[in-house]
């Protein structure tokens, strides 16, 4: 390969790898905070393919974008309550419960989309959220583009990755939330309500979710198929692991996720010597890999998946 | 066990069914009208029950091999994959030995390599959950995806059949008839069937009354009372998933011996091949009681069989059934943690 074409590769990486990773960013970043107040949702994966479908209908009927993300984010939000009522309330398993959500969100999204379009028809075009171009930065030549070229859902997903950084590490709030995910006795004797923290981070993270899965359909496919969020959702959750439940770490992974996913994409038609199935599996296998190295020594939350029982 | 607790989990397991009927109304079906076609098309007519006992005979072995490392909350989410390398293990070989050996032993050895596959596939993950810390649940559900690609790759490439290129749908090449599992004399149904309940009352036994299944439902209620009380928790893990594996390996061998004949490509977003996640329904909904896993393994595929006609009839897509596993779950999930028989036992008094 000539170094021209090494240069465009790289180029095309890195313009396209923020959209990319966005998804997976907006379910990773809910997630952080979930799992930070010690509440494991598996359930990531179906809450995203909620929020790809409602997304989706939402701006279908009304053609308003905000609403459709909105939307999207409610339908997750309404499925983590669950997850809450069923984990944090009851008390019951969260593997369980989580698998249980993720099947449930795989299965009516399937159900909504093709009780209004069919089981095979052609996919309804839908508006989707174009590039905003920042006067003068995006004309940068090379970085221009990418940094300041993107839709406006990425600037306000990086927005909120500052904001949480900062709730997480530098609020009281903050503290009282990792405090509740780590000993939620201590906690309570802080004064802190674990219940009402664990509450308020699920239902954040099943929010993100659904504007995940919003993004998957509103910015990078323009429609949606069965199952289409192919295991995003738990590379979401890998993802938080190898952040270690810091979003700036986060952030980083989904953006090398969204690089790796990208330039699959692209050398399946540069260098098609290697079957397009193996292709497919590297960002699985990169996952793998990811976790398995540098999540290695991540030390979780220590009251993670461990249900908050009052004594006395 | 007393006898509220079983009545009460059948009732929430109904109750759940019942909620989840309300996916009906996106069709213009009355939940009652969808749910009673869906179960008498799963259970009402005889080719109904045949085609049932089908779906059950994978979903039966796939669960009864989830609940070994599941009663160590060792939640390996990747039968799906366990199972695909079963098939490709299996098949390879039984197409490799066909003209060297007889049926029987083609079969034995197929098993045998089935076992291997799916054992291979669930041995990396374990790896690095004990000696790395990373979450099983993540790295079980990435090798799904790599063996579904893989599988892909095999039967529209190095696998695939001289008549499945002919007509140009992926697919390896058959398993020779007499090479085949028998089927039940007088019915249409493969003999697999009768291999998955006898797996199922061997690992009733095997959790039930050996050191081992003691160990392992330690290891799940308490690792830390399990180390303290000596119990090796790295070698027990590793041997569950390997029979956890395996047992789904041998699965995808009888898949393909009993059931499809060929290696076909299954997609991760179809739900009709995804015996693998529904076998977790399969394990959970039971509440990781292999006997309990026969009946429930009946429920699931005859909803999955039910499911398969009412698409062709009503156009209701198949994923509905992913849908109800999953509400029946959580109804599930409660009816066996919550101790509602509680309430109606009187109080002792001190």
């Amino acid at each position: 390969m000539n170094t021209a074409l090494i240069i465009s590769i790289i180029a095309t990486v890195l313009i396209g790898m923020i959209p990319r990773s966005m998804p997976i960013f907006a379910a990773a970043i809910g997630e952080t905070v979930d799992q930070a107040a010690g509440t494991l949702n598996l359930g990531v994966e179906g809450m995203m393919l909620m929020g790809a479908v409602i997304g989706l209908l939402v701006d279908y009927y009304t053609h308003n974008l905000v609403l459709a993300f909105l939307a999207a984010g409610f339908i997750g939000l309404a499925f983590s309550a669950i997850h809450g009522i069923v984990s944090i309330t009851m008390k019951l398993d969260q593997v369980v419960s989580g698998t249980a959500l993720w099947f449930i969100g795989w299965g009516i999204s399937g159900v909504i989309y093709a009780s209004i379009f069919g089981i095979s028809s052609t996919p309804p075009t839908v508006l989707t959220l174009k590039e905003v171009y920042i006067p003068y930065l995006s004309s940068i030549p090379f970085f221009g583009k990418f940094i300041f070229g993107e839709d406006p859902m990425v600037y306000i997903l990086i927005a909120l990755l500052i904001v949480i950084q900062y709730f997480l590490f530098h609020t009281k709030q903050g503290l009282n939330l990792r405090t509740v995910g780590n000993d939620p006795r201590v906690a309570e004797i802080m004064g802190v309500n674990p219940i009402l923290y664990r509450y308020a981070a699920l239902l954040f993270g099943g929010f993100m979710a659904g504007i995940g899965g919003a993004y998957l359909t509103l910015v990078i496919v323009g429609s949606f198929y069965f199952d289409m969020t192919a295991g995003i959702g738990f590379i979401a959750v890998a993802l938080v692991y190898f952040g270690k439940w810091n979003p700036w770490r986060v952030f980083a992974g989904t953006l090398i996720f969204g690089a790796v996913y990208v330039f699959y994409l692209m050398m399946e038609s540069i260098y098609p010597v290697i079957p397009y199935d193996f292709y497919q599996m590297l960002p699985y296998l990169v996952t793998l890999v990811m976790i398995l190295i540098i999540g290695a020594r991540a030390r979780a939350p220590t009251a993670l998946t461990l249900p908050y029982i009052k004594e006395g | 066990m007393n006898i509220i607790k079983p009545i009460q989990i059948i009732l929430f397991i109904v109750l759940g069914l019942l909620v989840s009927s309300v996916t009906f109304i996106f069709f213009k079906l009355s939940p009652a009208a969808g749910l009673s076609t869906l179960l008498y098309q799963g259970f009402g007519t005889k080719g109904g029950i045949t085609g049932t006992l089908e779906m059950t005979i994978p979903l039966l072995i796939i669960g009864v091999g989830l609940t070994v490392p599941f009663t160590a909350k060792f939640w390996n989410i990747g039968a799906q994959g366990q199972f695909i390398l079963g098939e490709i293990f299996a098949t390879w070989i039984g197409l490799e030995l066909v003209r060297a050996l007889p049926p029987i032993l083609d079969m034995l050895v197929a098993v045998i390599f089935g076992f291997i596959g799916g054992a291979l596939w669930a041995i990396p993950p374990t790896i690095m959950k004990l000696y790395s810390g990373a979450n099983e649940i993540i790295t079980t559900l990435m090798m799904n995806f790599v063996a579904v690609y893989l599988l892909l790759w095999l039967v529209s490439g190095p696998m695939e059949g001289a008549q499945a290129k002919l007509v140009n749908a992926p697919a390896s090449a058959p398993i020779p008839p007499n090479y085949m599992l028998p089927t039940i004399p007088g019915t249409t149904i493969s003999s697999g069937i009768i291999i998955a309940v006898i797996i199922a009352v061997f690992f009733y036994w095997f959790l039930r009354y050996t050191d081992f299944g003691y160990e392992l439902k330690l290891i799940g209620q308490s690792e830390d009372a399990a180390l303290y009380s000596g119990v090796r928790i790295k070698r027990n893990i590793i041997l569950s998933m390997i029979i956890s594996g395996g047992i789904s390996g041998m699965a995808g061998m009888i898949m393909v011996y009993g059931i499809t004949q060929t290696l076909i490509p299954q997609f991760f977003s179809d739900v009709s091949t995804s015996f693998g996640y529904v076998g977790i329904a399969v394990a959970m909904i039971a509440s990781l009681n292999p006997i309990a896993v026969i009946f429930t393994s009946i429920f699931l595929g005859g909803i999955l069989n039910g499911a398969y006609v009412m698409e062709a009839i009503y156009s209701v897509p198949i994923d509905v059934v992913i849908s109800i596993y999953g509400i029946v779950m959580i109804f599930s999930l409660i009816g066996v943690m919550i101790d509602f028989g509680r309430l109606f036992r009187r109080r002792k008094v001190r």
